[in-house]
């Protein structure tokens, strides 16, 4: 605890969040609903590198945990039209009954086994979205009624202050006592074991985590976009930007993926003029990137500290 | 004498699926006593020791803790419960600190804890002077010697303070001076009242640390007693040495004149960190054969494998005048040096004859079948096993296979790793007699690494003995009984 | 009849899953790579394939071999852009090396499938039948394509059992997948044996690439849809396991088409998926499969 108070890395952190907070004084509304979405995306990495880089289980399918929050909230919200936050609470917990379900064949199979069941888990609510159009919207999507706000500033800050919020728990719970057994768990089961840690409690309590951070952040994106859909939530490709986000932030950091995310997102947006081209650079990049810095951009600068 | 029993353990036994790994074993651990369990590879020993930790579920039998029965807990029950593990190989949080490290053996099992006590880190310090490792504190284990590392190991498993310690192989990779260090600190936990469990393969370097033996070979119990008791009983003499070390026949001199076919210099080798050799310089002339003698862990493995160009390493190693560094390790089976590893290697779903087949695809097809006829001949069993998978084969059948299916390649210089290794006496004979009859028949070198001395000493010319990764002595056959006989074991 | 319809077109759509299938077994059980760029290599033979035969004029029958060829360019690209640097980099820890090539070949194949919209189409591409015309089989109206398709998908299987069974090279491809240190111990450089994998590989995906495009039309869109049923197919055989995922493939076929005819073409992929999450959760080695 004495170390972060003198870190100067919170500092840094403190000002950034600062400057963030303050940019609606300078950009249009086109560019902060950018960020916006930017700021959703780093919860979904940030709980994606929580799974992976603390629990060691790689999921290829975070918009299953994704989806499943934001379509929950979607339906609730146009069937009952209960408040938000209800909505978001409720896809919040069938997010985590989802998370649940993955940590039981993950603390059974391994390796490339888990990372199929991830896989196929998206794709099977992929395809039960559209079979139960008329609830879903099917492959077109749905709207709700509701929304967070129809400001841009507004929608903004609740994502900011999301993002940062998440940031604090995740960061905070990585660097916690349960994070370190969390680490030890991922990385080698049977020492952690050996040292008294009943691993299988721990990582099902992982999925859970990030199954709540997952969910929730999905409900609030529903929310703000004000539509739902296969294209926006669920799809692998979605997924491969989340994960690619956290890989290109920097595995283990927490931070760094939701770093990566924002960059992610704002690349994109700014190659746009090249029409379908800009997906090609960003995973041309991201390639490289994961080729020639395997550690990822902050995970490259913190590993330098390291190395003494 | 009158201490408490800590461990009990009885009738245990494990079965992994036809094959019998532990045997009916029962020993008793007291408070303050240090107990070595010993045996060579596949006896079983670390596999007792898996069992009582609760890697493994046991197939049968009892173990108790303080009289409480943990048959078949789960490991991170059996560790809270006051057994501490130290791993054969290290197994730290490449990414924590040392400190990190050992305050992570000191958390309870809690989800909800997010801070440790202040009272985890003035414990973890003091554990971490107790076992050496004050000055490291804030390092990574990557940038730490393999001592240290060790020594982490050895924190880790004390720091609740457990009524037993096992560990497994506690001098495997250190210098002798580490050796009288480690060695103090298991005197430390004995002292403190803690009942020890060493497991090792070699009785000589546990001796001087242990109140008692209990030997085991092929998952049995064989001997029990003190150290000297062990050494001398005539079970454990054979199981290890093979029996009695006879200097047999002396051989014509054969390659000392000729320069020499393999020559390794100053060769070293490191594990990560372990020291697996160092600086080891055999010769090895040609049409010789050459016997390298020592137990399990001295490192003839980690030479063959430098040979053959399977591990990185420093010095050189040069065969028939060329630099082996040059060449892949396809090309230096291809250029005539072939190993029959340790493992056998053998593709189990092909079939005896696709397996000897393969052996012998870089010769023509004459030449393949000339050499086929020869080695059925000299294995005449291969010939009726012909079309049977090789995992269908018993093991003194596979290994038969593994040398046959070595020998197709025409080889220079073939190196045996181990041979004899869990094979019956009746088919040593019949290994023996091939190795004969191959002598008789063939100008090959042999390179022959062997635990088993009394296996290795008739046919060899010439003998190196490897001890902790060095070269401890180099003699011919009949020096070494008078020599090296009884100080061996 | 439409008992014979099933059994007819699954018959045709599972030999062209099988081949697939067969093609992504190999390079895991020999290189032990997972590739998720599988579909875009399929695609790729199918876009090339198609611009041959079309729009450069080379005909059908040598558009095909073009697309094959393409196949077979775009596996070894793959191999040694994507693949070798990873396995070779001291950046990365050992047993994070299957994350990053799962990573990695995910991205390659995102590149595939943009690249390809971009420079080519992302319109569904047909190539034209290798046979005009139909038949009648017990009643049954069968496209001459459609058996044609089937015999060369047999005739390819056929050559890769001789060949793995029969020939050397095989059976060196054989052992690497069963003990590759063996293997080395024999005199065989692995590098060489993995460049003869990716080749094979590149060939089966090519195959199978253009012949579906003759069948059902690829798209660069599909690319992704078709590395997921390879990868299901797989894991239903049985991971490393060849034979496993032809029978795994026919299961699959049958079960698609099945659906398609007698409950709703749009629910095609449901019952293999479900399929899929059952074995994994009771046989999670697949149906064949040994480790």
């Amino acid at each position: 605890m004495k170390n972060l108070l003198h870190s100067p890395a919170l500092y840094i952190a403190i000002v950034v969040t600062a400057i963030a907070a303050l940019l609606p004084l300078w950009l249009d509304a086109y560019l902060l609903g950018i960020l916006t979405v930017a700021y959703y995306f780093g919860v979904f990495s940030m709980a994606w590198d929580l799974l992976f880089g603390f629990a060691g289980e790689v999921n290829f399918g975070p918009t299953f945990l994704i989806g499943l929050g934001a379509y929950t909230a979607a339906i609730l919200d146009n069937q009952f039209g209960p408040p938000i936050f209800v909505c978001v609470l409720a896809g919040a917990v069938v997010a985590v009954l989802g998370g649940l379900l993955l940590a039981v064949p993950a603390l059974r199979l391994s390796g490339p086994y888990f990372g199929l069941v991830t896989l196929v888990a998206v794709l099977l609510l992929q395809n039960a979205i559209v079979i139960f159009a008329h609830w879903t919207g099917g492959e077109i999507g749905m709207t709700v009624p509701d929304v967070l706000s129809i400001d841009a500033n507004e929608n903004y800050w609740y994502a900011l202050v999301f993002l940062v919020v998440s940031a604090v728990l995740l960061f905070g719970l990585s660097r916690s006592a349960v994070g370190l057994i969390l680490q030890a768990s991922g990385q080698d089961r049977i020492e952690a074991q050996a040292l008294g840690f009943n691993v299988t409690k721990h990582k099902i309590a992982a999925f859970c985590v990030s199954a709540l951070f997952s969910g929730v952040a999905g409900a609030m994106l529903i929310f703000y976009m004000g539509t739902a859909s296969v294209d926006t939530v669920i799809d692998i490709s979605i997924g491969v930007q989340v994960i690619i986000a956290a890989v290109l932030g920097g595995r283990r950091t927490i931070l760094g993926a939701a770093l990566g995310s924002i960059f992610l997102i704002l690349a994109t947006e700014f190659l746009r003029p090249l029409g379908q081209l800009n997906t090609f650079v960003v995973s041309a990049v991201a390639l490289a990137v994961i080729l020639f810095f395997p550690d990822g951009l902050l995970g490259y600068v913190l590993r330098a500290g390291e190395r003494e | 004498m009158n201490a408490p029993v800590r461990l009990r353990v009885e009738h245990l036994n494990k079965r992994y699926g036809g094959l019998v790994a532990v045997k009916d074993i029962s020993l008793e651990l007291r408070a303050g006593e240090i107990v070595g369990l010993i045996g060579p590879n596949g006896s079983g020993k670390s596999t007792v020791m898996k069992l009582v930790m609760g890697i493994e579920p046991s197939s049968g039998g009892t173990i108790a803790l303080d009289g409480d029965d943990i048959t078949r807990w789960p490991s991170h029950r059996v560790a809270r419960a006051g057994v501490g593990i130290v791993f054969q190989h290290s197994r730290p949080l490449h990414r924590q600190t040392v400190l990190e490290n050992i305050k992570l053996a000191l958390l309870p099992d809690s989800l909800l804890r997010l801070f440790a006590g202040r009272d985890v880190d003035t414990r973890a310090r003091a554990i971490a002077d107790r076992v050496g490792l004050s000055a490291v504190l804030n390092r990574r284990p990557p940038t730490l010697p393999f001592a240290d590392l060790r020594r982490m190991e050895m924190a880790k498993a004390i720091a609740r303070d457990p009524k037993v310690v096992l560990v497994d192989e506690p001098f495997a990779g250190l210098t002798l001076s580490e050796v009288a260090t480690f060695s103090d600190l298991i005197r430390g936990f004995r002292d403190e009242g803690r009942a020890v469990l060493l497991v090792d393969h070699n009785v000589k370097s546990v001796a001087a640390l242990v109140d008692r033996v209990f030997a085991m070979y092929l998952g049995e119990r064989i001997a029990e007693g003190t150290a000297e008791e062990v050494m001398r009983d005539p079970t454990v003499r054979r199981v290890y040495l093979g029996g009695e070390i006879v200097a047999s026949q002396k051989r014509s001199a054969a390659g000392t004149a000729k320069p020499p076919l393999l020559e390794v210099k100053d060769v070293s080798v490191l594990y990560g960190k372990a020291q697996a050799l160092d600086n080891v310089s055999i010769h090895v002339g040609e049409g010789e054969f050459v016997s390298i003698v020592g137990l399990n862990g001295a490192g003839k493995t980690t030479l063959f494998n430098a040979m053959s160009g399977l591990v990185p390493y420093s010095g050189t190693i040069t065969f028939g005048g060329q630099d082996l560094s040059r060449l892949t390790a396809g090309g230096i089976a291809r250029a005539g040096l072939v190993q029959c590893p340790e493992g056998r290697e053998l593709f189990g779903d092909m079939s005896v004859e696709e397996n000897l087949d393969l052996g012998g695809q870089h010769l023509t097809a004459a030449r393949r079948h000339e050499q086929l006829d020869w080695l059925l001949e000299m294995f005449p069993i291969l010939r009726e096993r012909r079309t049977q998978a090789a995992r269908t084969l018993s093991g003194g059948e596979q290994q038969m296979l593994a040398i046959a299916r070595a020998l197709m390649m025409d080889p220079k210089l073939l190196i045996l790793d181990e041979p004899t290794l869990g094979l019956a006496p009746v088919i040593l004979e019949q290994l023996g007699r091939a190795l004969e009859r191959l002598r008789e028949t063939s100008p090959i070198t042999v390179v022959l690494g062997e635990q088993n001395v009394t296996f290795a000493l008739p046919h060899a010319d010439r003998v190196y003995v490897l001890e902790h990764a060095r070269i401890a002595w180099e003699g011919d056959p009949q020096r070494f009984a008078s020599e090296m006989g009884t100080g061996y074991l | 009849m439409v008992g014979l319809q099933i059994l007819i077109d699954g018959f045709a759509i599972s030999s062209l899953y099988a081949l697939g299938a067969m093609g992504f077994t190999l390079i895991f059980g020999v290189s032990g790579v997972l590739n998720l760029s599988h579909g875009g290599i399929m695609a790729i033979a199918a876009v090339i394939g198609w611009l041959a035969a079309g729009d450069l004029g080379f005909g059908v029958y040598l558009g095909t071999l073009v697309g094959v060829a393409a196949g077979l360019v775009a596996s070894y690209v793959t191999y040694f852009i994507v693949i070798l640097p990873i396995q070779r980099s001291k950046a990365i820890p050992r047993d994070e090396t299957e994350i990053f090539i799962l990573t990695g070949t995910l991205l390659w194949g995102i590149m595939i499938q943009v690249g390809l919209a971009y420079l080519f189409t992302d319109n569904p591409v047909t190539m034209r039948p290798l046979i005009d015309g139909v038949t009648y089989i017990a009643g049954v109206r069968v496209p001459k394509n459609e058996i044609m398709i089937a015999i060369i998908c047999w005739i390819v299987i056929g050559l890769l059992w001789l060949l793995v069974n029969k020939t050397p090279a095989g059976k060196r491809l054989l052992a690497a997948s069963i003990n590759p240190r063996g293997l080395t111990l024999l005199g065989f450089d692995l590098s060489r044996i993995y460049f003869f994998v990716w080749g094979i590989y590149g060939v089966l995906a090519g195959v199978a690439g253009v012949l579906l495009a003759s069948f059902l039309g690829v798209s660069s869109a599909s690319a992704g849809q078709l590395t997921a049923s390879a990868f299901s197919i797989v894991v239903l055989g049985g991971l490393g396991s060849v034979s496993g995922s032809l029978v795994a493939a026919y299961v699959v076929g049958y079960l698609e088409t099945i659906t398609a005819y007698l409950i709703a073409p749009t629910l095609r992929p449901i019952p293999a998926l479900l399929l899929l999450v059952l074995v994994i959760y009771v046989r999670p080695q697949g149906i064949l499969g040994r480790r």
